[in-house]
């Protein structure tokens, strides 16, 4: 008996010794001092998501030397570029890029998709991308989930896939599109990529959810990508005729100043925006446009 | 022929099965998860089947492709039943185990005709059948049987050991661990799925196959020599082959070359013509190069066959019969209604029944997991036959690589855009368990994930009145049928976890195709 409940505990043990021991800050990420939104409208993709993170104060002040760091874009579809359910991989390369510049020792892409995920990785070209960048691309594997707090009011426990616990920041670069249900999806939203388990179950009240992954889980910088965007029948599209170059890039440390300021190009006030508005509710920043730190320019 | 002239044969036979062995399963391995513009041609050796020749000729729509099984069937009229011997790769794996058996006991096996008879009158029964629309020969043939059991349970059964093995071995926290993590990220990336892939009745499928294989243990080549209906047929092709073995005058009966004689048989004491796949071991067992190869010309003298009995012929023939009626009368041939869907491109199912060899090319080419063996839904009759099943996976939009490997055209060749349009089936919503309407939630992850462009499935804003009669608006979920086309992508991800609130079954599912 004792030998069996040895055998037991020891394993339990080291389980849970672990995710005490991930760096993530695992509490609510309190809006940065200022929540600044730079929003870069250009000629390249690749040129305007480096002049946004330029613009926020560089890549230096995320990233450290030594970092181990995620880069979570939207890989959930099996769709090309062109049809824009997926993060564009220039917009990639050019986070991947600045990442390593700023002495990161490690870059890791992954998602969790919708569609098969190997179909994903490969269409969205997101894969070949990652890898020339130097990125380690990994695919989700349900052998290694960890729960992980959210505390929220509707979110609370639910199965991560570790590889996010893990690393040392986490960097979000989401797609801007157009969603059937939650209106819009952006930087908040992207955060379901995380997650493991029956997922659908967190589209019932989804505003809540997705406002509980965004706060219970930290975001260092974000990127949002609006080169090409699905304005109609998101979020997995298809029709090019949905389609809209913006060429925009939108950058911040403020998670949800990053979906506010975004959700203007789609002509959206953020205050009709359920996901938003539950951010509001838990003082994730400004929902009012006019009061966001906003700075627009055009290279 | 001398032992070591004997031995050289022996090799070169050898040689030529692992050859068509590694042939087969490079095409079968590599048509799952391969890009659609770069499928393989998984097809070969079912061309190379005259049972299939046959079925494509019963069933309408004649392919072109099923001439090249007249090139065995031609040489098999030379040269005996080489295919058996030296082609077929199912054939090759059976032979290997029975060399393993047979270096276990080195025990000569009695000769008996029934064991090799059964083959024969099986065939007259499927024969018989097919005749009738019923088309069972999928069920022994070789290469379906070959190729279902390996796509259903060998490739997920291996993934799911390797998988297994490398994770609990990469966790250890020593030097072991340390070892075996690189070796399971890069198995993660090029060899594993990243999804376990499943199947209905791996027991059964499994059973039969590795059942096949351990029997060769007691009797060599158990299956090629009992069951094959391909084996069967070319036995009776090989009873007027040109090619023969003979024994000469130098024999001294010492009966060495039943050691290990393929069809367990003696070469000295008991040759049959229809049952010798020309191996060579007897070449290499005998003593004193007793045996040799001789042509023997078309009416010229006794041919050594095995005696099948006009009695048996007839009782194979009314076996087949009544194997031919019994589904014809089952209810499912007359209702209009059917509880399954099938996979794009699958024509009319009485036709599709036909044509379909139950080989399963389509369930490893799937790269959703979606199609499916059917065990009882399609009917006794229809064991096998693919279904598409949103409870595994759903027919992903950009693909149409089951319609590109199906070797019959019972799923008839689509082109991309063809399969898009193609509705094999349309969603319906329960609302009595749709959140949506039960619940009085937003939910609509079936409407994320529905991949027509302009959407099959929509959201209505309603105001409903909630708990305690305060109005609520709700997006309710609804079904366009004109425009679903039944991929069951919406099946597959509804997040009910008793059954899934949205379902798609065969209404308006375009199965009279003017694809053929």
């Amino acid at each position: 008996m004792l030998v069996s409940s040895g055998l037991l505990m020891a394993p339990l043990a080291r389980a849970q010794a672990k995710p005490s021991a991930a760096p993530l800050a695992a509490g609510p990420s309190r809006p940065a001092s200022t929540g600044q939104v730079v929003q870069v409208r250009g000629a390249s993709p690749y040129e305007i998501t480096k002049r946004a993170v330029a613009e926020i104060g560089g890549m230096g002040k995320i990233v450290s030397r030594g970092d181990v760091v995620m880069v979570k874009p939207n890989i959930g579809w099996n769709r090309t570029e062109e049809q824009a359910a997926c993060t564009n991989p220039e917009v990639l390369r050019a986070v991947i890029e600045l990442t390593f510049a700023a002495g990161a020792k490690k870059v890791i892409v992954m998602d969790n998709t919708c569609h098969k995920a190997e179909d994903c990785y490969q269409r969205s070209g997101i894969e070949a991308m990652a890898r020339k960048a130097g990125a380690e691309v990994r695919f989700s594997d349900e052998n290694r989930l960890a729960v992980h707090d959210f505390r929220g009011e509707a979110l609370g426990k639910w199965p991560v896939f570790r590889d996010h616990l893990e690393v040392d920041k986490f960097i979000n670069v989401p797609i801007l599109k157009h969603h059937g249900s939650s209106g819009l999806t952006m930087a908040m939203k992207n955060l379901y990529g995380i997650l493991g388990g029956n997922r659908g179950k967190l589209h019932r009240d989804m505003g809540e959810n997705i406002a509980d992954a965004a706060n219970g889980f930290r975001s260092h910088l974000v990127v949002i990508d609006a080169w090409r965007v699905l304005m109609r029948n998101g979020p997995v599209g298809g029709r090019l005729s949905d389609v809209e170059l913006r060429q925009t890039v939108f950058a911040s440390t403020n998670i949800m100043h990053a979906d506010v300021a975004a959700a203007t190009l789609f002509g959206r006030d953020a205050r009709e925006v359920e996901f938003l508005q539950a951010a509001f509710a838990r003082k994730m920043g400004e929902i009012d446009i006019a009061r966001v730190p906003l700075k627009a320019l055009a290279i | 022929m001398d032992s070591k002239r004997g031995k050289r044969l022996q090799r070169l036979r050898i040689f030529s099965q692992v050859l068509f062995i590694w042939i087969f399963f490079y095409l079968l391995v590599k048509s799952g998860g391969a890009e659609i513009a770069h499928l393989p041609q998984t097809g070969l050796f079912f061309y190379l089947d005259p049972l299939f020749l046959w079925v494509n000729l019963l069933s309408g729509r004649f392919l072109h492709a099923f001439l090249l099984a007249l090139i065995p069937l031609f040489l098999t009229l030379v040269l005996g039943r080489f295919f058996c011997g030296w082609v077929c790769p199912l054939g090759g794996l059976h032979q290997f185990f029975s060399w393993l058996g047979w270096r276990r006991s080195r025990k000569k096996a009695s000769v008996a005709h029934g064991p090799l008879r059964l083959k024969y009158l099986l065939l007259i029964v499927l024969l018989i059948a097919s005749l009738f629309a019923s088309q069972l020969l999928g069920w022994l043939d070789p290469f379906s049987l070959l190729t279902r059991s390996v796509a259903t349970v060998v490739l997920p059964g291996g993934n799911f050991l390797l998988q297994h093995a490398l994770q609990s071995g990469g966790q250890d926290a020593g030097w072991a661990g340390k070892a075996v993590r690189p070796l399971y990220e890069f198995s993660r990336r090029s060899l594993l799925t990243v999804r376990q892939r499943t199947f209905l009745q791996p027991a059964a499928i499994g059973l039969l196959f590795f059942g096949l294989l351990l029997l060769n243990l007691r009797r060599r080549r158990f299956f090629c020599n009992s069951l094959c209906p391909l084996g069967a047929f070319y036995g009776f092709l090989a009873r007027f082959s040109l090619l023969r073995l003979a024994v000469n005058e130098k024999c001294r009966k010492c009966n060495a070359c039943a050691d290990h004689c393929t069809y367990n048989g003696s070469p000295y004491q008991d040759y049959l013509k229809s049952e010798c796949v020309l191996c060579g071991n007897c070449l290499v067992d005998c003593p004193a190069a007793a045996i040799d190869f001789r042509i023997q010309l078309p009416g010229a003298g006794k041919r050594p066959a095995l005696d099948l009995g006009r009695r048996r012929l007839l009782g194979a023939a009314g076996c087949g019969l009544v194997v031919a009626a019994l589904p014809q009368v089952a209810v499912s041939r007359q209702a209009k209604a059917h509880p399954f869907i099938r996979p794009p491109g699958a024509v009319a199912e009485k036709e599709f029944l036909k044509k379909c060899v139950r080989c399963g090319a389509c369930m490893q080419a799937c790269p959703t997991n979606a199609v499916q063996p059917a065990v009882f839904q399609a009917g006794l009759e229809g064991l096998w036959t693919p279904l598409l099943l949103p409870a595994s996976g759903y027919c992903e939009y950009e693909c149409n690589r089951c319609t590109q490997v199906c070797p019959t055209h019972a799923l008839a060749s689509l082109t991309l855009e063809e399969k898009k349009q193609f509705k094999i089936g349309t969603a319906v919503v329960n609302r009595s368990t749709c959140y949506t309407y039960a619940d009085g939630y937003n939910c609509a992850v079936c409407e994320e994930h529905c991949p027509v462009p302009e959407k099959a499935i929509r959201l209505r804003a309603v105001e409903v009145q909630g708990f305690r009669g305060r109005l609520k608006k709700v997006d309710q979920v609804y079904v366009v049928p004109d425009l679903c086309i039944g991929c069951g992508i919406c099946e597959s991800v509804c997040p009910r976890t008793d059954a899934p609130a949205i379902r798609v079954g065969a209404e308006e599912e375009q199965r009279e195709n003017p694809y053929g």
